[in-house]
């Protein structure tokens, strides 16, 4: 089962660092002066575990990570969290957020203050739950006015940018344009938040059809044009069922596989991860 | 699309309407998203007047962020866990089915889903005392095997006549109908909730069954209506806090494997799969099922269990409950 997660990001530089966390593709040119920097991988890792399909998982990796304090491993900045389609487990970011604070402390910290610093990183987040794409269209017409107001906001998540592909497709007629006429709109308007305010964009995108190989590197997409170009980096997550060799239940591998068009280069990195407690662990 | 009409908010009169239709402004989506210095100019109108109007606009149809503090506290105090009657369903599903989500269970002919279906909405009514809406789509459902499952969980026939009341169940035999039905229920629903009636739970049996015909026509049609139920179910389960089962059939996958049918949209709208199977070996007890986890976010996925039809809910196992979350985190 193949399904697409797709990102922009202003990538002003991107540098080598050793770097242990292999995901860390985005550069963010802070505007509080703090960048991240991103190791293009160049190995491929294999995993054995795995729970849900991977992408959701991803997104609640990359917010973690952004919400999470700098002593524990995270950038402290604001995440908006566009949810098309209620996909949002707050329970379970809540575990993985607890996860990653329990490990960066001491196992001596009493429970109390871990709740406190829990909630702490979800004062960082920001949800909005559209039920349309022209919610979704006057939501991110409304995000203008607050990020002129509301300057630390660094980055969108939006999961999932096709859920209102049929809708749109059912409502718009027979005129194929009038059916991709609202995600056009949202699609110009996000590239101009972009532009202007130099924030971070994650997409994820369910795919179409079943496809058998997820390693294509021509990656297909069935939404409208508008969109595919304000997109820079392509992921493509599969999931397959393996045996381990070892004996034991069967699990899920999961692999992602990124094309990215800023660069020169046709580039292609890979890397697998196996879902736990704490989110994604790379292998 | 949303029509731009008279008195939608402050300063919206018939003559600013008619300068913004002559101006191409005919929707709420044209005018927030124009320029509006351009438009002000277009349509002779006041550019304080336009930015208030975009203002209130968008006010009412953007959606408001929630800070995520504040979503986990709203979410640990409504969301509840029901058993399903069955323990060993109960731990496959993390103590069962959570409210505010939608499960799939995905079988084959005979099966057991129905059985399944009747089995958690006797337990809910019976044990649990909470409201069931019961959609049947398929004519599997049948009031007396209903009473069959609620004569072993109590012998007194005013609780059995009780928790039967606090079933309801509505016929919808294709696709149009079950939309309805749903948008009835929602409606009943907002004043149900209003008055103080609980309605805990939605099944919905089954939901590929006026899908499915849909194949034939327009592909296009296809997937719009299966979008509208998806969507549907999802806004009923998050905004009355109800938990949200239906049942889908199953196909083969190119290897061979069984799997859920609807395609590979439909997989990502149920927050829980259990794939429901006979098993292979002759067994004494042709009532034995095997039921394995394939999506979750709470539990590994492919880890499986046996679910017992003929014996649902022993009264020796009457230890499953409702549980709230608040409770369980404390």
């Amino acid at each position: 089962m193949a399904a697409e997660v797709f990102m922009t990001s202003n990538l002003a530089s991107s540098h080598h660092t050793q770097d242990p966390d292999p995901v860390r593709w985005w550069s963010c040119t802070g505007r509080r002066g703090r960048v991240s920097r991103g190791r293009p991988l160049s190995e491929t890792f294999s995993s054995n575990a795995g729970r849900r399909t991977g992408k959701t998982e991803l997104l609640y990796h990359f917010l973690c990570r952004a919400v999470l304090p700098v002593d524990a491993g995270g950038l402290q900045l604001e995440v908006l969290f566009v949810d098309t389609d209620y996909s949002l487990d707050v329970l379970r970011l809540v575990g993985i957020l607890d996860a990653r604070l329990g490990g960066a402390g001491s196992s001596s910290r009493p429970r109390q203050p871990a709740e406190a610093r829990v909630r702490e990183c979800l004062s960082r987040l920001l949800v909005a739950h559209c039920n349309s794409s022209r919610q979704l269209l006057a939501t991110l017409h409304a995000l203008e006015t607050r990020l002129a107001s509301r300057p630390g906001l660094a980055f969108i998540l939006l999961d999932s940018a096709s859920a209102f592909y049929w809708p749109d497709r059912g409502e718009g007629g027979a005129s194929v344009s009038k059916q991709e006429e609202k995600l056009s709109k949202c699609s110009q308007l996000l590239g101009a938040l972009l532009r202007d305010y130099r924030i971070s964009v994650f997409a994820s995108c369910h795919s179409n059809q079943r496809r058998c190989s997820h390693t294509s590197s021509s990656s297909f997409s069935h939404l409208c044009r508008p969109w595919q170009r304000l997109v820079t980096h392509r992921m493509l997550c599969s999931r397959q069922e393996v045996a381990p060799a070892g004996g034991g239940p069967r699990a899920h591998v999961f692999s992602v596989h990124c094309t990215s068009s800023s660069s020169g280069s046709k580039a292609h990195k890979s890397c697998s991860f196996r879902v736990g407690d704490g989110g994604l662990e790379f292998v | 699309m949303v029509l731009l009409r008279e008195g939608m908010c402050p300063g919206l009169d018939e003559d600013l309407l008619r300068r913004l239709r002559d101006a191409h402004v005919k929707t709420v989506e044209d005018l927030v998203s124009s320029d509006m210095e351009d438009l002000a100019q277009k349509s002779s109108a006041s550019y304080k007047a336009l930015i208030a109007i975009r203002r209130v606009l968008l006010a009412q149809h953007a959606a408001f962020p929630v800070c995520g503090a504040d979503l986990y506290d709203e979410v640990l105090s409504s969301t509840a866990i029901l058993s399903t009657g069955n323990p060993d369903l109960d731990t496959l599903l993390d103590s069962g089915v959570y409210t505010g989500e939608i499960t799939e269970l995905a079988g084959g002919p005979a099966s057991g889903k129905t059985q399944v279906c009747l089995g958690v909405a006797a337990h809910v009514a019976q044990h649990l005392r909470q409201n069931v809406i019961f959609v049947d789509t398929t004519g599997g459902l049948s009031a007396r095997r209903l009473r069959q499952m609620l004569q072993t969980q109590t012998s007194s026939h005013d609780e059995q006549m009780e928790a039967l009341q606090r079933i309801a169940v509505h016929r919808a035999f294709d696709v149009f109908s079950l939309l309805d039905c749903l948008h009835r229920l929602g409606g009943g629903l907002r004043q149900v909730s209003a008055s103080g009636g609980s309605v805990k739970a939605l099944i919905v049996d089954s939901v590929s069954a006026v899908i499915a015909p849909l194949l034939g026509s327009r592909h296009q049609e296809r997937m719009y209506m299966m979008s509208q139920v998806a969507i549907t179910l999802k806004t009923m389960a998050k905004n009355f806090n109800i938990a949200a089962l239906v049942t889908n059939h199953v196909t083969r996958s190119e290897e061979g494997k069984v799997q859920p049918g609807l395609g590979v949209s439909w997989t990502h709208i149920p927050r829980t799969r259990v794939l429901l199977e006979r098993l292979s070996e002759a067994s004494s007890r042709p009532s034995l099922r095997s039921a394995t986890l394939i999506k979750s976010s709470r539990q590994p996925c492919l880890i499986q269990a046996k679910l017992d039809l003929q014996c649902w809910s022993c009264s020796e196992h009457n230890t499953s409950g409702e549980k709230n979350l608040d409770a369980a985190n404390s």
